[in-house]
């Protein structure tokens, strides 16, 4: 077992894991952060994604030390707090973004990757963006809609800020 | 012991990762961990343990580790190494082996010199995928099917190698050996790919055909043209699984090179890229339909290219 600090959600951890130790069997195991689902184990599904260093990555392909000293944010980390939701978190709930949910946690990182990176994205982009994220329900319409007012939201609460 | 400086959002402790006998059923076994800072400090630690293995991005190596493929003495891990990931654009080109794809993409100068890379990245995975990934792992992975090899062939790229007693270089075409298999010693790394800058007469694309949009590719082509007018001087080809190795279609660049580029030549530069390749039929497609996507791709390509078009 090594020695293992870094920040998640905004908050410091030290944890003793085991080498083989995957970033989502810390995040999910000694953590408690069931958010983060796994499914596919593989990098393929982008159940797991989460975002380290601001960037949205498979936490299921992340060796658990590799992330020594570095930031990670998960779903849990995205809303205000006492159950606020991110506007992006928002979007999905008001556009059935979310079916079953398994997907959407990954799906809503992406996402929020995605829109700090690209306020307003046209559908292909979104598409391209999110094509590392699958869903087994929506037909993913719903899903690139959801993305969509999100931006909307996103752009208008900050013309309310500097307008 | 888990210590935190503030409360976790989240319901709470859970049982402790060890993903020997974890949910996940993973069959890894435990092995020594080092993250070295330096190159000098990454061959030490390799030379410390036989059995030793670098960790680049993760996104090969830790599918086979979790299923028991892979069962290293040490992992040593090279995220750390800041030498590994100098990118330089100049007369020449210059890219660190453990440059992640998704921050390459972000290098506009490095984009707009070698465009059939650039193309080959916007594809290769997935967002997640390329934010860790690296060049060197891909190339280092071997496998027939790897997106970042065929441009970096079209370009002319050289690998060079570094290990604890010296450096030396060698053609990309001469670094694959079959799948899986590099020339890469025990000991030795990837450290850098050296690309001599394109002219600016020189045009280059990349073309991938997979089943749906996020997969491993089931043809793969790269072109670079060096063109007077429709005139062809210089003709670059290659080609991604269609072989056992990514590998140059030198029958297709023959049939290109020296020549107005017209329907006649597209039709000959198409049947020597299907004379050229040697697809195999696996779970992903068929021998005749790759074969078939060999010539598809390359006149699709070399099209786009006389037309100065970029998709």
């Amino acid at each position: 077992m090594s020695a293992l600090a870094f920040v998640v959600n905004g908050g410091r951890v030290e944890l003793e894991v085991a080498p083989g130790a995957r970033l989502v069997d810390v995040l999910r195991g000694p953590l408690g952060l069931v958010g983060t689902k796994e499914a596919c184990g593989n990098g393929e599904c982008g159940a797991c994604t989460v975002l380290l260093d601001g960037k949205p990555v498979n936490s299921c392909l992340v060796l658990a030390l590799d992330v020594e000293g570095r930031e990670v944010t998960t779903i849990e980390g995205l809303g205000g707090g006492e159950g606020r939701l991110s506007a992006v978190q928002e979007a999905f709930v008001e556009r059935g973004g979310v079916q079953c949910g398994f997907c959407s946690p990954g799906m809503i990182m992406s996402a929020t990757a995605l829109l700090r990176e690209r306020p307003a994205p046209t559908d292909e982009e979104i598409e391209a963006a999110l094509v590392g994220n699958l869903c087994r329900c929506t037909g993913y319409k719903q899903i690139v809609e959801s993305v969509k007012v999100a931006g909307a939201k996103l752009r208008a609460a900050k013309e309310a800020r500097h307008g | 012991m888990v210590t935190m400086s503030e409360p976790l959002l989240g319901p709470g402790r859970g049982r402790c990762a060890d993903p020997g006998r974890g949910e996940s059923g993973g069959r890894a076994r435990a092995f020594a961990y080092h993250r070295p800072a330096t190159l000098a400090e990454a061959f030490e630690r390799f030379a410390a343990q036989p059995g030793s293995q670098f960790l680049a991005g993760g996104t090969d190596l830790l599918v086979r580790l979790r299923d028991g493929r892979l069962r290293p003495e040490a992992l040593v891990s090279l995220s750390r190494v800041k030498e590994l990931t100098a990118v330089e654009v100049g007369p020449q080109i210059r890219i660190g082996a453990m440059a992640r794809f998704g921050e390459l993409l972000g290098h506009r100068a490095l984009c707009e010199a070698l465009p059939a890379l650039a193309e080959a990245m916007r594809t290769l995975g997935s967002t997640q995928i390329r934010n860790l990934a690296t060049l060197g792992g891909n190339l280092c992975n071997a496998s027939p099917c790897a997106d970042s090899a065929p441009p970096l062939l079209v370009h002319e790229a050289r690998v060079r190698i570094l290990s604890a007693h010296g450096a030396r270089e060698l053609p990309l075409e001469d670094f694959f050996v079959a799948p899986g298999q590099t020339r890469l010693a025990p000991g030795e790394l990837l450290a850098e790919l050296v690309v001599d800058r394109p002219s600016p007469a020189t045009r280059s694309g990349f073309a991938k055909k997979g089943r749906v949009r996020m997969d491993i590719a089931i043809a793969s082509i790269a072109v670079s043209l060096e063109l007077d007018g429709a005139r062809c001087k210089k003709a670059r080809v290659a080609a991604g699984s269609l072989g056992p190795r990514p590998m140059r279609l030198k029958g297709a660049e023959a049939a290109l090179e020296g020549r107005l580029i017209d329907a006649e030549a597209l039709k000959d530069a198409r049947a020597a890229a299907e004379k050229d390749v040697a697809p195999i039929t696996d779970v992903r497609s068929t021998e005749a339909y790759r074969r078939h996507m060999a010539g598809a791709l390359l006149a699709r390509t070399v099209t786009r290219l006389l037309e100065g078009r970029s998709r």
